[in-house]
């Protein structure tokens, strides 16, 4: 085989990397105190619960510690330099005109309103700390469907006691530092209540742009699926590029009751200057079924693991994930499965693609509880290594405590052969063609899983990254 | 050999998250470390002939404190060298009586070209809690063939430490077999760094674990040169409220280009409350090379189990088999007289004296043990 | 029908989802040498696993008496302590479990084969020499890593040792080079010497049945037994093929789906 020089280009990211102007924003000052904590609170005009809440997990925050012995470092990241607080003076809008211009131009680049108006039953829109764009097709609100923010939930007499049935329930504030920082500056985010048995036609979309430098976004996302009802949740989240640590600490509390379904997405295409520190769970009542699918492009450095808790007997978890990792990237990424419920299954289908330097850790716990008679779960994890400066490590955790169960888990990691290479040459395929056709088929079963506009932005930011394989 | 007699009126010292992995996870799963109260003799005063200085530098499974450890209760190290280019037929054996609680630290250097065999065999049982340990280090130079098994077969009061570290030049070839019979706590350490290139490993372990029994298990080997090979193999069986930890990495580090590492692990668990955690890491800082994992934690397949119903076993009585299975292989695997004593004893408490009398009559080995002592006599 | 050893009597199977066998009557005498031939896919296969008690398949009507017992709802342990042997077309790898410990215990469950390990040791050993194999395979994991005609050889140990009132081999021919047929073959006469043990060959091949005296033959189309004949009717296979019973069957209406 001809031996080319191998150009590496970088992800093409002119399409999330566009700077907007902060002129005129409130914006509160660096660094976490409980005054800041407090004037969050104060501005949201929350119940006592909330401002308490807040405060106690400051404390929190300040008294973990990340663990010492794992995990890619968050040296970086300075708190004394990150705004926890930052927001367009606006309010929520339910048209795109009442939105202020550079602001919708942003989305409007990012395709929200068009995915809108072709695939989805609803859009959330948030802009670095607050939603600036909040809309349901009507017909889905007729069925009781609420898809709206956690402010605006707890304003409302008849909501209030659910988000505090609910809130900070799933993942405690205590779980790791970063979820105590969550919670004591949370802003934002989705709050999402599906009546039993509803059956939501469309997905729903919240989307996450942080615009603003050296500042943090923490946005929250309860969603309720009551028995029997089903939901595709998706999400989305980009940033431009800067030279100042960003850090987003998101928390997602997904609760889906007997017999529901709930789909939840994700694409996270983060800047690189990003510290993604997020914590996604969701809790599995009997009969129903959760869905992941989690593509992670984005970040300096990540820390995501999505949670679920098989609860109910024969409940079931399908987690797709796909991490590429380029230059300066060190993503931790990976999931954990809970099976506690007699008769549980969870598929776990993970795949990394390591390039430019770029560092992948697939990290995963399977625990199996005592009272999982016959639970299954097989996790297989596959990674990718395009080129000799990259790392791809696999480090996943098996806790069974049930003699019936079975738990199986397969992992490789290797580079194109090249005898696949010189196959499709020999059939008349570039070398570019052949390895784009390679890591795009490596990807499929990632891609086939996003919504049809994902996957091909997906797809996209593969053979953008292919291309520049040509010698 | 330390003999630790007076074991119940000696200090003790707490050996804090020892036999890590290279790359660890959440530490609330508690499947990262082992933490260990062992005894602490004072040998103020004494001389201690230390191995010679390279050992230090080799990397072991148990880690630093532990090889601290043994090399500050062990009386004495025993430095073995096989010559260049030799057979050594006679193995290098490592006994450990547990009952006395016995601390063994052993260097062994295999020179160019050198074939030999290493066996470590902690055997013993009495009813106090005694702490044992073996500390063994191998130095395998280029074009070497060294066997090392390891039989831990202590009784259900002892501790017992197993820290191996092996450093394996080119075209060395390393066949390790790991027999973890039992034991109240069983921590065995494997370290092996495959330096050179083509260098080679078989690590094949087979455990059992039942009652309370802990057992902990950290394997790594590291892939340094080209062309390395590693082949891993873990199967066990779990009963009773046994706890099992097994870490196993590999780790395919920059430059071992064409490198191939493999690991499986197969475990069935008997016992209602068993724990069994496992941690199978492949860490991979090369794009040229290969590296694999499987692990399947549960029952049997169903395709063994009914090939297995279809001649006659029930269910438990397949269980029974998986068991008998394990001590058949050490009794057959068992390189020396001393070593099969070791496992058969430990059979006997475990499946009965007329199933262990079996295992030895079944393969014809009391003939050859005869045999083999005879010559023995004779030499 | 006391007086036959196995007795089938209206039996229909299946997986979950598809049935495959049809009102099945077949029934075999104490040392008799039975033949079931049939195009592939016709359910030959499966009828020897339903027999042997395959959790895979359920019976949803009739009944299998073997010896004058009615073993329709027993396990497959206890269809094979009662004397049934299935030779498997492709035997199950079972890491783990050396071939010694195996056939050790599976000896031993059975209170008329009970001797000890020296006596079980030269045995084994007799056998192994019969059939042309090494005694280092007593010490390798149960079919792991052997070949195709090993294994097959592995099966004719164990059927050998076990001595069963009846032994169904699955396409046993399958797969073997001339060398091992023939092995097989000597395996297959001395379970009829040893024990005057009963057969039911399963094959689509006529080669092996060479050297058998064969009682009585049973062709199966699409799950249903469709025609049954003396020895001769193998001949008649042989030269014709199986086109005339599928041409039969189809006149008479029988299908895959209608049991």
């Amino acid at each position: 085989m001809a031996q080319q020089k191998t150009q590496v280009a970088d992800v093409d990211r002119s399409l999330y990397d566009f700077v907007k102007s902060e002129k005129g924003y409130e914006r509160y000052a660096d660094g976490l105190t409980p005054d800041i904590v407090r004037a969050i609170s104060a501005k949201k005009d929350e119940p006592q619960w909330m401002l308490d809440m807040r405060l106690e997990a400051l404390e929190v925050f300040h008294d973990k510690q990340m663990a010492p012995n794992w995990g890619p470092s968050i040296a970086g990241l300075d708190m004394d330099h990150i705004s926890t607080y930052v927001s367009p003076k606006t309010k929520q809008a339910k048209d795109w005109n009442d939105v202020p211009k550079d602001i919708k131009d942003t989305f409007e680049r990012l395709g929200i309103p068009q995915a809108e108006r072709e695939s989805l039953a609803g859009v959330g829109a948030q802009y670095d700390s607050e939603i600036v764009y909040h809309n349901m097709r009507e017909e889905v609100a007729k069925y009781g469907v609420v898809y709206t923010t956690i402010e605006d939930a707890l304003h409302d007499p008849k909501w209030e006691p659910v988000v505090h049935e609910y809130f900070g329930k799933l993942i405690p504030m205590r779980d790791h530092k970063f979820a105590a920082l969550h919670y004591a500056v949370w802003s934002g985010g989705s709050f999402v209540y599906v009546p039993a048995g509803v059956t939501v036609e469309y997905p729903l979309q919240s989307y996450f742009r942080l615009n603003a430098q050296g500042a943090g976004q923490f946005e929250h996302t309860l969603i309720i699926v009551e028995p029997g009802a089903n939901l595709h949740f998706i999400e989305g989240c980009s940033a431009p590029k800067y030279y100042e640590a960003n850090l987003h600490a998101g928390a997602v509390e997904l609760y889906v009751k007997d017999g529901a379904r709930l789909r939840y997405s994700t694409i996270e295409n983060w800047s690189k200057n990003m510290y993604n520190l997020n914590t996604k769970r969701a809790k599995v009542g009997k009969d129903a079924q959760m869905e992941w699918v989690s593509g992670s492009f984005g970040s300096h450095v990540s820390y995501l693991y999505p949670t679920t808790i098989l609860q109910g007997d024969r409940s079931s978890c399908e987690f797709t994930g796909i991490t590429f990792a380029g230059a300066t990237q060190d993503l931790d990424t990976g999931c954990k499965v809970i099976l506690n419920g007699a008769d549980t299954t969870a598929s776990v289908e993970t795949k990394s693609i390591s390039k430019d330097g770029g560092i992948n850790t697939f990290r995963s716990s399977v625990v199996v509880g005592p009272k999982a008679q016959n639970a299954r779960c097989t996790v297989s994890c596959q990674s990718l290594m395009l080129d000799n400066i990259s790392r791809s490590d696999t480090i996943p955790a098996m806790d069974v405590r049930n003699p019936t169960a079975s738990v199986g888990h397969e992992a490789t990691i290797g580079r194109i052969s090249d005898d696949t290479i010189l196959y499709l040459m020999s059939r008349g395929c570039s070398e570019a063609e052949a390895r784009t056709m390679v890591v795009n088929g490596f990807a499929n079963p990632v891609s086939k899983e996003l919504p049809l506009e994902y996957a091909v932005e997906m797809n996209n930011l593969i053979k953008l990254e292919m291309e520049g394989a040509i010698g | 050999m330390a003999t630790n007699e007076a074991q119940a009126t000696q200090a003790t010292v707490t050996l804090e998250r020892v036999n890590t992995p290279p790359a660890q996870t959440w530490n609330y799963l508690r499947a990262n470390d082992i933490t260990l109260t062992v005894p602490n003799l004072s040998r103020k005063g004494d001389v201690y002939f230390a191995l010679p200085q390279l050992f230090d530098r080799i990397q072991t499974g148990m880690g630093p404190k532990v090889t601290q450890w043994v090399t500050s209760q062990a009386a004495d190290s025993t430095y073995v060298e096989v010559p260049a280019h030799t057979v050594r037929t006679q193995p290098i054996v490592v006994d450990i009586d547990a009952q006395k609680g016995q601390v063994a630290d052993t260097g062994v250097m295999v020179r160019e070209g050198a074939t030999a065999t290493v066996v470590v065999i902690a055997h013993g049982n009495s009813d106090t809690d005694v702490a044992s340990a073996a500390l063994t280090r191998i130095v395998a130079e280029a074009n070497t063939h060294v066997h090392l098994y390891e039989f831990v077969a202590v009784g259900q009061h002892h501790t017992h430490l197993e820290s191996v570290g092996i450093d394996a030049d080119d075209d060395a070839v390393l066949d390790v077999r790991q027999f973890l019979l039992g034991g109240s706590t069983s921590a065995v350490g494997f370290a092996a760094a495959l330096s050179g290139d083509n260098a080679r490993i078989d690590l094949k372990t087979r455990y059992l674990a039942r009652g309370n029994e802990t057992l902990d298990i950290n394997h790594v080997v590291r892939q340094l040169g080209k062309k390395t090979r590693a082949e891993i193999h873990e199967s066990g069986v779990l009963d009773g409220s046994a706890h099992k930890s097994l870490r196993a990495t590999i780790d395919l580090v920059h430059g071992a280009k064409g490198s191939k590492g493999n690991e499986a692990e197969n475990v069935l668990v008997c016992g209602e409350n068993v724990v069994n955690k496992t941690v199978p890491v492949i860490l991979c800082d090369e794009d040229d090379v290969q590296g694999n994992h499987g692990a399947t934690i549960g029952s049997v397949g169903p395709d063994q189990i009914h090939y297995l119903e279809d001649r006659g076993l029930s269910f438990d009585e397949i269980e029974d088999l998986y068991v008998r299975a394990i001590f058949d292989d050490a009794v057959i695997q068992s390189p020396t007289v001393d070593a099969r004593h070791a496992v058969l004893a430990r059979a006997e408490e475990v499946l009965g004296a007329e199933i262990a009398d079996d295992l030895l009559a079944g393969l014809d080995i009391e003939e050859q043990l005869l045999d083999q002592s005879d010559s023995a006599k004779e030499a | 029908m006391s007086d036959q050893l196995l007795c089938v009597e209206g039996l229909s199977a299946g997986t979950e989802d598809k049935p495959i066998l049809h009102n099945i009557n077949l029934t075999v005498g104490a040392g008799e040498t039975h033949v079931l031939m049939g195009p592939n896919g016709a359910g030959k296969s499966t009828l020897g696993h339903v027999i042997m008690g395959d959790p895979v398949y359920k019976v949803t009507s009739g009944t299998i008496t073997f010896d004058g017992a009615d073993l329709t709802h027993e396990g497959p342990d206890k269809r094979s302590l009662a004397g049934i042997f299935l030779s498997y077309q492709a035997p199950v790898e079972v890491p783990g479990v050396p071939l010694y410990s195996f056939l050790r215990t599976i000896t031993q469950k059975r209170p008329e084969l009970r001797m000890t390990a020296r006596q079980f040791r030269k045995r084994v050993g007799q056998i192994a020499d019969q059939l042309d194999m090494d005694q280092s395979f007593l010490t390798r994991e149960l079919n792991v890593g052997f070949s195709g005609g090993e294994k097959k050889k592995i099966e004719m140990l164990q059927l050998l040792l076990l001595q069963p009132k009846l032994a169904i081999l699955d396409e046993t021919d399958s797969g073997l080079d001339v060398d091992a047929l023939t092995v097989v073959s000597r395996g297959i006469e001395a379970y009829r010497q040893a024990c005057d043990g009963a057969l039911l060959m399963i094959t689509h091949n006529t080669r092996i049945l060479e050297k058998l005296t064969v009682d009585r033959t049973h062709v199966m189309v699409k799950g249903n037994l469709v025609a049954d004949g003396p020895a001769s009717l193998i001949d008649d296979i042989d030269a014709h093929g199986f086109e005339q019973f599928e041409r039969k069957a189809e006149a008479e209406g029988l299908t895959r789906g209608d049991a």
